[in-house]
């Protein structure tokens, strides 16, 4: 019998369960976290659920596209409908 | 024994290494399984308490206490008298400016090199000679994969889900080197980078894997090769700037110090010679230059390069000091550019081995 040690923590479950899903994005608040990598796109994106879809979105800006983004921010898009992240490039 | 881990168990070595497998606790590769006895040998060599915390590995945030690097680290190979490197390695990985946490999940194919400087190289049979980014020394391997390891197993960015990687390199198995300080004229990386001379200290950069460089000759021929190198079009240090390392073997360091150069010289030579006219730049298309001008609205692009004049010719770092220089290899004909991730981070940062 050999004894050694586990290398890794046990699995944290402190994650908040998901919202549920909306049938419609109209009227719906959707938190568009936008990456600051892929402007265009992400414009682009914010048009059409907008435009197309009725949803009122709301941009929430990373200070960086490659770190986490702040829990302010994180917080900020949980309160949404909906939210829409790692988009990158 | 003040150790907290998961204690398990198995009827012999192969199910041992098995489970390791099946759990994902090995990065392909078997491991040294980590008893108890070989992982208190580790501790009780540093003398530090089990249960301090370096700071939490990205993306997972699993917490890098001493013991959990101890396990990581005899998995991958190493003694007691490694440990103290692998320490100072995770600790250089965890300053804000390496932003580990993009490191280890961009689609760039940057790895983060552990290059060591110091009596303790020698002490440990840390390759900087022939052959010093290849395999042969347990030094480089035992350090270069108890890293890697740690970060694998507490941080927990694998290619099949958030390490995003679109090629990485071999350097994720180990990436661990020293410098050459004997045969070298000038100061080394980390007294360049504010340590005492004669002390021990671990240096990291994220960067590809080392690009051979055909480099031999004058200064001036040694310089046309590198500056060619260093400014290819495929390089992200090109477009987004940030840093870039270059490696010159012994003789190349020699050649220079012959001819009055210093390290210094040769890094300003570089970073005035490293350009490419924008044209060349623009050709490469539109998503390179979206990311210019990103950088540029972010700040992180100096507004002295003129971005729309066709005659402006582009540095590949903001500034001589982003061109790291380091001695290394086998006296001979080849030199190595490791371009960087380019501004997004990966910087290199320094930490004293205690």
């Amino acid at each position: 019998m050999i004894e050694f040690l586990s290398p890794v923590w046990p699995e944290r479950i402190d994650a908040r369960p998901p919202k549920k899903r909306p049938a419609s994005l109209e009227g719906a608040t959707v938190a568009l976290v936008d990456d600051n990598l892929d402007i265009p796109f992400t414009t682009h994106l914010e048009q059409l659920m907008t435009e197309r879809y009725g949803a009122k979105v709301r941009r929430l800006v990373k200070p960086s596209g490659t770190a986490p983004s702040p829990a302010p921010l994180i917080d900020d898009a949980a309160g949404a409908d909906v939210a829409v992240v790692g988009i990158g490039l | 024994m003040n150790l907290v881990s998961e204690r398990l168990t198995a009827d012999d070595y192969d199910d041992a290494i098995e489970l390791f497998y099946e759990r994902h606790w090995t990065d392909g590769l078997p491991v040294v399984l980590p008893t108890p006895r070989r992982v208190q040998a580790l501790i009780d060599y540093v003398k530090r308490d089990p249960q301090e915390s370096l700071g939490a590995i990205p993306p997972k945030g699993g917490a890098a206490t001493i013991e959990k690097l101890a396990i990581n680290a005899v998995m991958g190979g190493c003694r007691p008298e490694h440990f103290p490197v692998v320490i100072a390695a995770i600790e250089a990985m965890l300053d804000p400016v390496h932003n580990l946490n993009g490191v280890l999940q961009t689609t760039h194919m940057c790895v983060s090199l552990v290059i060591v400087n110091g009596p303790i190289a020698r002490a440990l049979g840390i390759n900087s000679r022939d052959g010093v980014f290849g395999n042969g020394y347990r030094g480089n391997g035992a350090i270069g994969r108890g890293v890697r390891l740690a970060l694998w197993n507490l941080g927990g960015a694998f290619p099949w889900d958030t390490d995003k990687a679109t090629l990485s390199h071999p350097g994720e198995y180990a990436f661990c080197i020293a410098e050459e300080e004997e045969d070298n004229p000038w100061a080394p990386l980390h007294v360049e980078r504010g340590c005492a001379p004669g002390s021990n200290a671990v240096t990291v950069f994220a960067c590809e894997g080392p690009h051979s460089t055909f480099c031999y000759g004058t200064p001036e021929e040694m310089l046309h090769v590198l500056t060619d190198t260093m400014c290819a079009l495929g390089n992200n240090n090109l477009h987004v700037l940030g840093e870039t390392l270059v490696v010159l073997n012994p003789l190349n360091a020699e050649e220079f110090a012959k001819r009055g150069w210093s390290k210094d010289d040769v890094r300003n030579y570089l970073w005035e010679h490293a350009r490419r006219p924008i044209a060349d730049v623009r050709a490469c298309g539109v998503v390179h230059e979206q990311f210019r001008k990103m950088e540029r609205d972010a700040g992180r692009y100096p507004h002295r390069w003129d971005l729309d004049n066709p005659t402006t010719r582009v540095p590949i770092t903001a500034r001589p000091e982003n061109i790291h220089i380091m001695v290394a290899g086998g006296r001979s004909y080849f030199a190595a550019v490791l371009p960087g991730w380019g501004g997004f981070g990966g910087f290199a940062a320094t930490r004293s081995i205690r």
